[in-house]
């Protein structure tokens, strides 16, 4: 929807047509002075063209040839400024920083994920082999299986004399 | 709009040249400065009504342009888009001095009034003396109402009816919508109406 000021603005520069030129020309009550200030608009708009369209540009040459010393030292001190920037600026300790951090993600999920779980549990057996006692089961073997997709686990103790006193299987 | 050169080959040939800019070639940039450096002037002058600081400013544009020139993806014309960025530092320019100061550009109406018009607006052809005198009252007259213009809508005016630009066009320019366009337009025709109605009756 389109304020009063944009209509006006547009039924100027003759940009309305069809039903919204008919409608705005049907909302305007005195068309006669409506007419009357486009064409004051017009002479406005001639009048700036007139007076403000004049070349103005004096010394066109040097201006580019301002301009173009303006360009190349600029480009000297940018080439200076890279050539004087040591390695350790803080955006290359940044960029440094970054790419470390990158590559220990990258070890973290690639190199570490590929370790699989070893198929028995180590702390259970460890905690089992620190129970028997070698001077009272000689012969003591225990071992462990585990079965995760069934969520079994058997324990398989050979040749054992008799418990320890504290054993507590937990 | 207006352009400077054939609509067709300026295009081409204006596409290669940004083309060899955005790969370092100063001297294709140079080409460009050459083509639009008059207008650039001019619309600038218009807008600060001070030959040194359009110059400043027009010079201030084209090296912000050179920086900036591999960014230019071709989805407007190239002028459209070293518009842009001449009305940017335009108009950033006299926001910052109108916090300054508001009594500066009186003065230098004054000056510009008693020095500086007549030599700035004569025609090649070296009209007669009063008509000189009265071609320089009126753009005196002209720059004095300009300068009551906001920064925007003195860009939207002059984009309007010198550069002939569409509303699409200056609202690319200047970054807002094409209703915002009418309606700064509409102001400011209203505001020169007011001021300049015995200068444009009177021709």
């Amino acid at each position: 929807m389109k304020a009063f000021e944009q209509k006006w603005t547009a039924w100027l520069d003759g940009q309305l047509c069809g039903k919204e030129l008919a409608e705005f020309e049907a909302s305007l009550s005195d068309k006669a002075a409506a007419e009357a200030d486009k064409r004051e608009v017009k002479e406005l708009g001639a009048l700036l063209k007139q007076h403000l369209s004049v070349d103005v540009l004096t010394n066109e040459e040097f201006f580019s040839h301002q301009l173009r010393e303006r360009i190349r030292c600029e480009g000297q001190a940018k080439d200076r400024h890279a050539a004087r920037s040591p390695w350790w600026s803080i955006r290359g300790l940044a960029l440094s920083g970054a790419t470390a951090l990158a590559i220990f993600a990258i070890y973290a999920v690639v190199v570490m994920r590929e370790k699989s779980p070893s198929e028995r549990s180590e702390y259970l057996t460890q905690i089992l082999n620190a129970r028997v006692d070698p001077a009272v089961s000689p012969n003591a073997t225990i071992s462990m299986f585990e079965t995760k997709k069934d969520k079994v686990t058997v324990l398989w103790v050979e040749g054992l004399q008799s418990l320890p006193a504290d054993y507590a299987a937990k | 709009m207006q352009t400077e050169a054939t609509p067709a080959q300026a295009d081409v040939s204006e596409l290669e040249l940004v083309r060899q800019c955005q790969t370092g070639s100063a001297e294709a940039f140079d080409e460009l400065v050459t083509r639009y450096r008059t207008r650039v002037f001019a619309m600038i002058y218009n807008m600060v009504h001070n030959e040194q600081d359009a110059w400043d400013l027009a010079q201030d544009s084209f090296v912000k342009a050179w920086r900036s020139i591999k960014r230019f993806r071709g989805r407007s014309s190239f002028y459209t888009w070293i518009y842009r960025i001449v009305m940017n530092v335009t108009i950033d320019w006299l926001r910052k001095k109108q916090i300054k100061g508001a009594g500066l550009e009186f003065d230098e109406a004054i000056q510009l009034t008693q020095i500086d018009p007549a030599s700035r607006t004569a025609p090649k052809a070296d009209p007669l003396p009063h008509a000189r005198m009265e071609r320089s009252e009126i753009r005196a007259r002209i720059d004095e109402a300009i300068k009551q213009l906001s920064p925007d809508h003195r860009a939207v005016i002059l984009m309007k009816e010198i550069e002939e630009m569409q509303y699409h066009e200056i609202a690319e320019t200047l970054g807002c919508s094409i209703g915002t366009v009418m309606s700064r337009l509409f102001y400011a025709r209203r505001k020169l109406q007011s001021l300049l109605r015995d200068v444009y009756e009177g021709v």
